[in-house]
């Protein structure tokens, strides 16, 4: 069996039309993605995890044949999202914005039904299948099937978004931040399902978000984007493993000053968090914490900051994907 | 991919949306009467019923009911066409309809058609009684035929619309130039000003919309003659199926520019 998703180089740059007077504007340019490459094999969840702005939606998007790439092939199953969009259309399932995208006086059941005509599912299949996936996403047992979708929470929103996605069998999954906004057990039963479709039904899954912890959990791969550039891959212990000389220092410090200058002297990788606008949590990446410790505790105390705690710690997801996205 | 699925998808959306939502099932109802009223009271404030009769050869009361009933069932098979893509965008279906495989010309052919048999039924309760009372067991029939006709009158305009819709979208703003399309179709059709009294640039253009063909068979049936009568019916469906692959490409022209700048997805 061939790659299920192969992306070779794709780039996109959105350029907005900007008003500043009238008759008068500049166009506003964003490089959304700027050459990415990575393959996704059936059976296989990669993650494309990255902050707000990556180019995680831009990147479903050229997939699902909703945007064309400006430069760059993408491969669906053998076929090109660019040229054969008509193929393309008939082996994915997406899931995109999770509150909207059903009509609001339909039923949770209509809606699938109707989405299963649009996809070509002769009725009798459709019923079967309609009926299989409520039960499988639970949508019965919160009683949603018979609901209008107006009156859904985002939960059973989120389970009948990925109920549509699985309408036709597709063999590939485009799922655009399937959990945004969920509680945990919503949020839970969709991973847990989003993991038997690759495990049991082979099915390649492609799979944002901007969640360490669920990336972690849910992906057998996961791609770091940001700013339009992967900027590492691998499986999570990889990633884990790819700084493994790396300690961090956290730091947290009560102070009303800057407390960034204070590090920039040092000429290490580091992430400030300021909470209640004197609280800050510092964490601070180096090889040898030993060597600068000291010195900037030192620091510190001189410029008038309480030390509230200190640990020296391994690092983890959260803080590869920081030390990776400080790279780029 | 059956129509038959497709059509049957279009019922249940937009009659649970009638039934569910009160206002647009009062709206729906209330809709043909008003209309014929309104265009009744504007038509004896405009001049004399015997002079009317005398021009154009019909009863003003029968003339302008169908008229009226005319016009808005073609205006609501052609609405739907034009504002179904305004509104998928809006509600956020868009993408997932881009993204499906369905045959462009049978889903917007099947748009317009529940509405449509909406209308049908209203016409039961408007045209028929009317001109049974008029013209007795003849007027029921002649009632019926004229339902038929308008019937296929609207059929007749979904590829012509489509073809309206792909371009007025891709131009942008689009509303606006809707709000232009609605009563330009309406005096075109030549249903209340009947098409010989145009000038010939209107008589051109009017002959160019496939209904207008049907509301001259319609008028010419309510003055009692049937020339042309299949000829002229001919000739809007010929011109249905003449529009349907420029419909076609049309939407889809829409929707590859839609792609282009990207789909909205929130
Ligand atoms: N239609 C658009 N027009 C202009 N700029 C856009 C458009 N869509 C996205 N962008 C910009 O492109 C960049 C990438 O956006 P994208 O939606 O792909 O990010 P994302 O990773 O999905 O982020 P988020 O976590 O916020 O969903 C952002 O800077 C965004 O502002
Ligand atoms: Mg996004």
């Amino acid at each position: 069996m061939g790659e299920a998703i192969v992306v070779e180089d794709l780039a996109k740059t959105y350029r907005v039309k900007k008003r500043i007077r009238f008759l008068k504007s500049h166009i506003e340019v964003v490089e959304a993605l700027r050459g990415i490459s990575f393959k996704v094999r059936y059976g296989e969840v990669v993650g494309l995890l990255g902050p707000n702005g990556a180019g995680k939606t831009t990147t479903i998007k050229i997939l699902a044949t909703l945007l064309l790439p400006d430069r760059g092939e993408a491969l669906i199953d053998g076929y090109s999202v660019v040229k054969e969009p008509n193929k393309v259309r008939e082996r994915i399932g997406i899931m995109l914005t999770v509150e909207k995208g059903f009509y609001g006086k339909l039923s949770g059941r209509e809606n699938l039904e109707y989405f299963a005509a649009l996809y070509g599912l002769e009725p009798r299949r459709a019923r079967e299948r309609i009926n299989y996936l409520v039960k499988l996403l639970e949508l019965d047992k919160l009683g949603a099937d018979y609901k209008l979708f107006e009156e859904y929470s985002l939960g059973m929103k989120a389970r009948l978004s990925l109920a549509r996605a699985l309408l036709r069998d597709a063999p590939v999954l485009l799922l655009d931040e399937p959990t945004l906004g969920l509680d945990p057990p919503s949020a839970r039963k969709i991973r847990d399902l989003v993991k038997d479709l690759a495990r049991k039904e082979g099915k390649a899954i492609l799979y944002t978000t901007h969640n360490m912890f669920e990336a972690e959990m849910v992906c057998d791969r996961i791609l770091l984007i940001n700013k339009g550039t992967i900027v590492a891959e691998g499986t999570p212990e990889e990633l884990k493993s790819r700084v493994p000389m790396l300690k961090v220092v956290n730091l947290v410090v009560r102070g009303n000053k800057k407390v960034r200058g204070l590090i920039a002297d040092y000429n290490v990788k580091y992430e400030v968090k300021t909470e209640a606008s004197d609280l800050h949590t510092i964490r601070v990446y180096v090889e040898k914490p030993e060597e600068i410790l000291g010195d900037l505790l030192k620091k510190f105390v001189r410029n008038g900051y309480d030390i509230v705690s200190i640990r020296v710690e391994e690092p983890t997801l959260e803080d590869v994907f920081i030390y990776f996205s400080r790279e780029a | 991919m059956s129509f038959y699925s497709i059509l049957r998808a279009e019922y249940k959306l937009v009659y649970s949306e009638m039934i569910r939502r009160r206002s647009a099932l009062i709206a729906m109802i209330l809709y043909p009467y008003l209309f014929a009223g309104f265009t009744l009271f504007f038509g004896y404030t405009m001049g004399s019923a015997e002079i009317f009769s005398r021009r154009i050869g019909v009863d003003p009361v029968i003339f302008m009911i169908t008229a009226s009933y005319t016009v808005m069932s073609v205006l609501a098979s052609v609405d739907d066409v034009l504002w179904r893509p305004l509104s998928d965008t809006f509600i956020g279906t868009l993408p997932y309809i881009i993204a499906s495989p369905v045959s462009r010309l049978k889903l917007y052919l099947a748009i317009p058609i529940p509405r449509l048999t909406a209308l049908i039924v209203m016409g039961f309760t408007s045209i028929i009684p009317v001109y049974t009372a008029y013209y007795g067991l003849e007027g029921l029939l002649s009632g019926l035929v004229v339902m038929g006709l308008i019937t296929l009158g609207c059929l007749t305009m979904i590829t012509l619309a489509m073809v309206i819709a792909g371009l007025v979208h891709t131009i942008g703003e689009s509303w606006r130039v809707l709000n232009i399309v609605r009563p330009l179709v309406m005096i075109l059709l030549g249903a209340y000003y009947p098409r010989i009294y145009m000038p010939l640039i209107g008589y051109v253009l009017s002959s160019l919309i496939p209904s207008s063909h049907i509301v001259e068979v319609i008028h010419n049936m309510l003055r009692g003659e049937l020339s042309n009568f299949y000829i002229l019916i001919a000739l809007a469906i010929a011109l249905a199926v003449l529009y349907a692959p420029g419909g076609n490409k049309s939407i889809l022209y829409w929707e590859k520019k839609k792609v282009r700048e990207g789909v909205k997805t929130d």
